[in-house]
């Protein structure tokens, strides 16, 4: 079809889905229906992972942005409103502003990608995956481990990220818990 | 075989989506939604990187793990906000943002 | 395969560990002890040991985390000893000015003190990182503490509401921040800054793309227009001690990773960023500067002068595109901001009887006349902020300018001394009402022994930059080295 590939031809459809979900998540009244969404979107993205070899990146899509980030939304807009009434005004009065910023932004990043990728010029514009041992992408979850508790690569930020975790779930406990003496008070 | 760039115009199409709903939308919770879509589009090119110029090392990977994990403290740190100020006001001041002004 | 342990150098960290693990000891010991005080004197503590720790660290350039391998996540040289003597001294001006209003606001909690450590360890790293995911990642470290404590007075809603619009806009700009820093990857290969500097070519359009992202990221977070629409609300919102440590904080810690960034990975683009650099801080000198004359707040107008400084800390790191001794006068500009900013707002907090009140222009008015000596110490620190001599502030704009010069920013040092004339206004404002009104009040103001405390050490630094510049200088010119060797030496 089109002279592509069956693997471009699977890419494009993951694409469209992700894309036409994620508009309906920036553009729908009902904040719930967008939150349903946000998944099918993240499902997407996940897909999109599997095709490029990631297949522990998208296992921990699925585990960390539809299992919890998603769930986590969705109790956040069923604690704060009244979901199946929720039929407002979604935009503020910047929306064509930011309608404009966005596509000037998609146009030019697609200009630099397509014009200038990559920055080795002898290779073509249209750089494909370099071809690659599948042992070592196989392998890349073993060298990923490694490199979380080796010093010479990620053991710094992997405890600097740990801690600001922790930082996170202290902040939010503090902030969202009731506070009953004040109320007395 | 899929070109390099179409995944990063796959992406920068999500981190559009993500720039337009942030700037637009009225709904706290709406513009944390389209913050997590900006940070998959980040994620998107990052995979994309490591697997098309950097296979042999897993920066791209380590990174993207690291997106993942400040994806969920800026999720749950959002949430505990919106919440605790939904809980002083029933009509929401999250429900009147206009990030651009001040 | 024999197990050859890794030869790990903490000692470059200890300043870090010694904040966090406090963080960390402060959490645990609040399943035991509810009393206050504790958390107070014990983060105080940990603040000043790490400063010492560090300031010990000055000259001796211990280099990088691990001995051997690849590119070293962190490194400390003189240039991240400096930045973070400036960050540690500015969470021990916190503490002390904010002893009595945590009191008198019954905002004192032991999760204030987490916190604070949490994020002086992200400022902190934010200076040291040498690898752009480490600079990411200590970003958030930074960020999310602070968003929470922003919204501290959680029984007020101006303060949940602008901790919530500090957290949208954070978030938002982390998002670019972070997209931008990936096109730099996927420029190059490579995320430590020694790295990319030695793949970048000039003008690899990609890389300039990515760098573009990442200027507008570091512009939300320093304050810096056309992304500067939070500041106002967030620094009014606040708890103003907790505007105080972002003021200094936040500010300091964005500019210590800004210069790092593009002075160390990016030089070869630095025509580009010189002159983005340049525009934006005219930008954000007029319109920082412009906007400060409307304000009533007191704290609002001190959200639009933090604006207005990020403007000419910005001149400096243009200028360091051009010649590296502009970082010199950046980090002594920055001192002196320290100090200036931080007695500010101690005076505010004093005079803040009540949260949210009593930071209003009027309520300034017969100062003089209710406490003679925090109207004299606030009249220098306007003097100081305006830049008038001999003050901190005087020495900093001084060098900042002479560097404007020295890059052929004139056209930038010009706008920069007349805006500087117009800030004038604004903060003479404040001295007028002080001495020249009788209020409604006639109380005299109560400051606490740590106020004071904190004040005289904001005069006597503000005082002595102005007096004594030139030794500090020095000191400023020999942080710079070390970044410029670690520029050569890859």
């Amino acid at each position: 079809m089109f002279g592509l590939e069956f693997d471009q031809i699977f890419f494009v459809l993951i694409a469209a889905v992700t894309l036409g979900f994620s508009v309906l998540v920036v553009t729908m009244r009902n904040l719930f229906h967008a939150a349903l969404a946000l998944m099918v979107a993240f499902l997407g993205v996940a897909v999109t992972y599997v095709t490029l070899g990631a297949g522990f990146l998208a296992m921990a899509q699925l585990l960390v942005y539809i299992g919890a980030i998603s769930i986590l939304i969705i109790f956040g807009i069923m604690m704060t409103r009244r979901i199946m009434s929720a039929e407002e005004e979604p935009f503020n009065g910047q929306a064509g502003l930011a309608a404009f910023t966005a596509v000037i932004f998609f146009a030019f990043t697609t200009y630099v990608f397509i014009n200038y990728w990559p920055a080795v010029p002898a290779v073509s514009p249209l750089a494909m995956a370099p071809e690659v041992d599948p042992a070592m992408i196989d392998n890349s979850v073993v060298l990923l481990g490694q490199a979380f508790v080796n010093p010479n690569a990620y053991v710094l930020p992997f405890e600097v990220a740990s801690v600001m975790l922790l930082a996170a779930l202290v902040g939010s406990v503090f902030i969202a818990k009731p506070r009953i003496q004040e109320a007395e008070a | 075989m899929i070109p390099m760039s179409w995944y990063l115009i796959f992406s920068a199409a999500l981190f559009a989506i993500g720039l337009y709903g942030v700037m637009a939308r009225r709904n706290a919770i709406a513009i944390l939604m389209s913050v997590e879509l900006l940070l998959n589009a980040v994620n998107i090119n990052l995979v994309t990187f490591w697997r098309y110029r950097t296979p042999d090392r897993s920066v791209g990977l380590a990174w993207a793990v690291f997106v993942l994990a400040v994806a969920a403290a800026e999720a749950a740190v959002g949430l505990a906000l919106i919440i605790s100020v939904y809980r002083n006001r029933d009509s929401v001041i999250a429900e009147e943002l206009d990030l651009l002004r001040n | 395969m024999d197990f050859q342990p890794p030869i790990i150098n903490l000692l470059i960290v200890a300043p870090l560990l010694i904040t966090m693990g406090a963080g960390l000891f402060l959490m645990l010991l609040n399943i035991f002890c509810k009393r206050d005080g504790v958390y107070y004197w014990l983060t105080l503590a940990a603040i000043a040991a790490a400063l010492v720790q560090n300031v010990a660290m000055w000259g001796h350039e211990y280099g990088t985390f691990i001995a051997r391998g690849s590119y070293p996540m962190v490194v400390s040289d003189n240039f991240s000893v400096f930045l973070n003597s400036i960050l540690l001294l500015s969470g021990i001006g916190t503490l002390l000015i904010s002893r009595n209003y945590l009191h008198r606001t019954k905002l004192e909690r032991p999760e204030f003190y987490m916190l604070m450590l949490f994020s002086l360890s992200g400022m902190m790293m934010m200076g040291m990182a040498n690898d752009l995911i480490l600079v990411f990642v200590a970003l958030e470290l930074l960020s999310i503490p602070l968003y929470i404590m922003a919204g501290l007075a959680v029984s007020r809603d101006d303060s949940k509401e602008s901790a919530m619009k500090y957290f949208l806009l954070g978030a938002f700009s982390s998002g670019i921040f972070v997209y931008g820093i990936a096109l730099i990857y996927g420029a190059t290969g490579a995320t430590a800054l020694p790295a990319v500097y030695a793949v970048l070519e000039a003008g690899s359009p990609l890389a300039m793309a990515g760098t573009a992202f990442l200027m507008v990221g570091f512009a939300f977070k320093i304050g810096a227009v056309p992304f500067h629409m939070w500041t106002p609300d967030v620094y009014e919102g606040a708890p103003t001690v907790v505007t105080a440590f972002m003021s200094v904080g936040a500010k300091v810690a964005g500019f210590a990773a800004l210069l790092r960034v593009f002075t160390v990975a990016l030089p070869a683009m630095s025509d580009a960023w010189m002159g983005a650099l340049a525009l934006i801080a005219a930008l954000t000198l007029i319109i920082g500067n412009v906007v400060a004359l409307m304000q009533t707040n007191i704290k609002r107008m001190l959200g639009y002068s933090s604006i207005a400084h990020a403007g000419y800390l910005l001149i400096g790191v243009a200028a360091a595109g051009q010649h590296s001794e502009a970082v010199g006068s950046v980090l002594l500009y920055m001192l002196a901001y320290l100090f200036t900013t931080m007695g500010a707002f101690g005076v505010v907090i004093a005079l803040e009887h009540k949260l949210g009140e009593g930071i209003m222009l009027e309520d300034y008015k017969g100062l003089a006349k209710r406490n003679p000596w925090l109207s004299a110490a606030m009249l220098v620190f306007m003097l100081s902020l305006t830049g008038v001599p001999p003050t901190g502030g005087f020495s900093g704009k001084f060098y900042i300018f002479r560097s404007a010069v020295e890059a052929n920013l004139w056209w930038l040092a010009i706008i920069a001394i007349m805006t500087s004339v117009v800030s004038g206004y604004y903060y003479l404002r404040v001295v007028f009402y002080m001495y020249m009104f009788d209020g409604d009040r006639t109380e005299p103001v109560y400051a606490g022994t740590a106020l004071k405390t904190g004040l005289l050490i904001a005069l006597v630094g503000t005082l002595w930059l102005g007096f004594f510049p030139a030794g500090w200088f020095e000191l400023a010119y020999k942080a710079v080295i070390g970044t410029t060797q670690l520029l050569a030496g890859g």
